[in-house]
């Protein structure tokens, strides 16, 4: 489904280089999750949002490729990235606070995918809109589409991300640590809701954390990261019961410190 | 890409040009007596009116005074107006926002409403009125802008101090039982002034404007005694005919306002990206 | 909502009260009297006149009872009359207000027609040729004494192109105009001030603007609205516009005090009859009730400014109109 291979990612900070990705590989098969794990630093969200080129414009992809369904998407145009975004391959992002627009109501983010990518008329976005947020558990729709981001708590926020980004069902999701904002109890009921909605719509996770805990209780596979490299990449399982490379095992001794391993 | 260069040079273009600008400046004002051709009052009826030539390199006005001369002991002028103008909303400022910022409760209330008053005022009219009551003279013009330019200061030092208020080294310095007057100034208001640079010296800028505006209008600095804007005050009565009375002095102005932006501007720039 | 706009009214009453004691404190708390014999330039006023007035204005008692009459006699809108003529001096800041606050108003509204799509296409063309134009004329508009410009436009356009009208809101034979005429000989007539005043301004704003409009397109809302495909055109007037335009409201309310302070210069040069004009020959005159008056007046019109600017700010914001829930 999603295959990078040798990517390499460098920021232009006013005539300094900061080399982000040194030849990043990894992929993702259909109906799979794949955790990208690591400590700050490492590269996992660069890696994330190079996908569909959301970097900023101090970023520098200067090789590799990375296909999806047969498609190298760094070398299509800005216009049929914009079908993929959101279409194809959708994200949800760490804080759901900030990454929702203040100044307009939830229910009309949750529309504008809908209204682009599936040409629906407004009432019909509207009746679709909240069935999504049915479908995320939450109840009164009608009043929480009406709501503003700073009205609703995290975790509701964080469903309405959800929400957003299944929108036209995609075939790829990518979380960048959706979880690491919120309390615990809510990081649960997220986490749930992540996996059931993925067993219902059939769709592939890249799941992006530092914690391993976490990592272990979704992931098919995972993959650790160190400063811009994949140091290793396998099933969760063998991850957590033969650690090859240095870093993977330093990344399980600190879980384990913690005692949440 | 030219801006990441600018960037990482020691000190940026734009600030180095407002420095060359203002000291070229405050040379002039400096040196007044020794570069000027002419004194400034030196009334000659025999050269009225006349357009730049080389005996009056930028013309002369209607009593026959050389602009030139005029312009460089304006410069004098304008410059000692602004600089003390804003040294003196600097201490106002300064205190009143340490104080607000620092002890906060009833003081900050009445120290903050006050300003919330006073910016309530068009700072022109309040200068006005009091120049209606006061003879028009440059030490009361100085008071005059000082005491009416020292809001802003005040709120920037008060928010400086209460972000830096609760950080650790002040609740150090309290821990080893630091007074407050030292802490306010030892510790405090270094790092908070800062953003005050920036600010002083637009406020220097806009004292000159200020000045110069009032001396157009005949209530600032009193012929003889040159000041860019009363040298203006005869533009009006001369426009069709005498454009160099119009021009230079303003440009005069301009250039000073435009190099205190520039120093102004530098400043920010340099401490955005240091920070 | 109403809430905040309640507490907002409230809070402005110690202002107001602040505002009528300072203006008083300017007029009588310095040194000389109102009508002292130096400071009264005015040779119409001979000497009983003025002991009639001293008595009338009751300057004669003690500054606190003084105080208090005239701010019970502002409640009551009556200024009192002025020194020049007798007339009684809000009829004479009525007859004027309205030119003022049209030159203002308009010049606002070219300010935001002009600069807001400048400071946008700024940020979104950041670092490109018309980025570094444009700065550069900020600069030299920002930094340009508005009545040099002013002389030196009545120089050029008025006196050598004779293109406008030099001063006067009319011209001489206007009285004979048709109403359409009429309308465009106004309009001329305020090209060049409503023109000067908007310089610093149109700096001001675009510069602000295009600083707002860079710190929003940094939120991480963007990435979302990219994320989810939108058309960078929807992305940048969409979520972008909309944040980084609340500053500016705030910024056009506290733009109020510098325009009616520089309507003073703009009226005079112009010979435009409003308030700014008047407050200066009240100025030159000595007329102390009139300056008192106008005082309070630049002082109260810029309060209601601010007011204006907060309310439109919590109505236009979400976060504020609504609260928490």
């Amino acid at each position: 489904m999603l295959e990078i291979s040798n990517l390499h990612v460098h920021f232009d900070l006013n005539g300094t280089i900061v080399k982000a990705l040194c030849g990043v590989a990894l992929g993702v098969g259909p109906k799979e999750t794949l955790a990208v794990a690591g400590e700050s630093g490492s590269g996992k969200t660069v890696t994330a949002l190079s996908v569909t080129r959301l970097l900023p414009s101090s970023a520098r992809v200067t090789s590799g490729e990375i296909y999806f369904n047969g498609d190298d998407l760094l070398l299509l145009g800005e216009g049929a990235l914009r079908k993929v975004r959101g279409k194809e391959i959708a994200y949800i992002f760490q804080e759901p606070g900030t990454f929702l627009n203040p100044v307009y109501t939830v229910g009309n983010q949750i529309m504008e995918p809908l209204l682009l990518h599936q040409g629906l008329s407004r009432a019909e976005a509207f009746a679709e809109a909240l069935k999504l947020l049915a479908l995320v558990r939450i109840k009164q729709g009608r009043r929480v589409f009406f709501s503003y981001p700073h009205q609703l708590s995290g975790g509701m926020n964080q469903r309405i991300g959800i929400a957003m980004s299944l929108a036209c069902r995609p075939r790829l999701l990518i979380a960048d640590e959706p979880t690491t904002a919120l309390d615990v109890t809510t990081e649960t009921e997220i986490l749930d809701l992540l996996c059931e909605l993925k067993s219902n719509f059939g769709f592939s996770l890249l799941f992006i954390t530092h914690n391993l805990s976490i990592a272990r209780r979704i992931a098919d596979r995972i993959c650790v990261m160190h400063k811009g490299f994949v140091v290793e990449e396998a099933d969760t399982e063998r991850i957590f019961s033969s650690p090859q490379h240095f870093h993977t095992k330093e990344l399980i001794r600190a879980y384990q410190a913690i005692g949440t391993l | 890409m030219a801006k990441s260069e600018r960037a990482h040079t020691g000190m940026n273009k734009l600030l180095c040009t407002g420095i060359v600008i203002i000291g070229l400046l405050g040379a002039l004002a400096i040196l007044a007596p020794f570069i000027s051709p002419y004194e400034p009052t030196l009334i000659d009826a025999t050269s009225l009116l006349m357009p730049p030539s080389c005996a009056h390199p930028l013309g002369t006005d209607s009593l026959g005074r050389d602009l030139l001369s005029r312009i460089i002991y304006g410069a004098r002028i304008s410059l000692s107006i602004g600089i003390i103008a804003v040294g003196i909303s600097l201490c106002i400022g300064v205190i009143t926002g340490s104080i607000a910022g620092y002890f906060g409760g009833l003081a900050d209330s009445v120290i903050m409403r006050s300003a919330d008053i006073m910016l309530c005022f068009p700072t022109f009219f309040l200068i006005l009125a009091v120049v209606a009551v006061l003879e028009p003279s440059i030490i009361n013009i100085m008071v005059i802008i000082g005491l009416t330019s020292w809001m802003g200061i005040a709120r920037l030092i008060r928010s400086e101090i209460l972000s830096l208020k609760e950080r650790e080294f002040i609740q150090a310095a309290k821990a080893i039982g630091a007074s407050h007057m030292r802490i306010i100034c030892r510790h405090l208001l270094p790092n908070a002034l800062g953003p005050v640079f920036v600010n002083a010296t637009l406020g220097i800028a806009g004292a000159i404007l200020l000045e110069s505006a009032l001396s157009f209008l005949g209530l600032g600095v009193q012929p003889p005694v040159p000041s860019w804007g009363n040298i203006l005050i005869e533009s009006k009565a001369t426009l069709g005919v005498a454009w160099w009375i119009t021009l230079f002095p303003g440009l005069a102005i301009f250039v000073t306002i435009l190099g205190f932006n520039f120093i102004a501007e530098g400043l920010r720039r340099q401490w955005d990206y240091n920070a | 909502m109403l809430n905040y706009i309640a507490r907002r009214l409230i809070s402005s009453i110690p202002v107001l009260l602040g505002i009528t004691v300072i203006s008083f404190a300017v007029i009588h708390l310095v040194p000389g009297k109102p009508t002292s014999i130096e400071s009264a330039l005015n040779p119409k006023v001979s000497l009983q006149v003025r002991e009639r007035l001293e008595k009338l204005y009751g300057l004669n008692k003690p500054i606190h009872v003084q105080y208090l009459e005239w701010t019970r006699r502002l409640l009551k809108f009556d200024f009192g009359r002025s020194f020049s003529d007798g007339r009684p001096v809000i009829e004479k800041i009525a007859e004027r207000l309205p030119l003022t606050v049209t030159i203002n108003a308009l010049s606002m509204f070219f300010i935001l027609v002009i600069a807001i799509p400048l400071g946008v296409r700024s940020a979104q063309a950041s670092g490109s040729w018309f980025d570094t134009i444009t700065t550069f004329f900020v600069f030299l508009f920002f930094a340009a004494p508005t009545f040099w410009v002013a002389l030196l436009l009545m120089q050029f356009v008025c006196i050598k192109l004779g293109a406008l009208p030099i001063s006067g809101i009319t011209s001489l034979d206007f009285e004979y105009f048709t109403f359409p005429q009429k309308i465009a000989d106004i309009a001329r007539h305020l090209i060049l001030p409503v023109g000067v005043s908007c310089i610093t301004g149109l700096a001001a704003v675009s510069r602000y603007m295009r600083t707002s409009m860079r710190e929003a397109l940094q939120q991480p809302y963007i990435y979302t609205a990219r994320a989810k495909g939108l058309p960078e055109r929807v992305v940048l007037y969409k979520h972008a516009f909309r944040n980084a335009v609340l500053p500016i409201i705030t910024i056009l309310g506290l733009s109020i005090p510098g325009l009616i302070g520089g309507s003073v210069i703009f009226e005079s040069l112009f010979a435009l009859p409003g308030i700014g004009r008047l407050f200066y020959e009240a100025v030159m005159m000595r007329d102390y009730p009139l300056i008192m008056a106008e005082v309070v007046l630049g002082a109260l019109l810029t309060m209601a400014g601010n007011l204006i600017a907060d309310i439109s700010y919590a109505y236009v914001d979400p976060r504020i109109r609504y609260g928490k829930k």
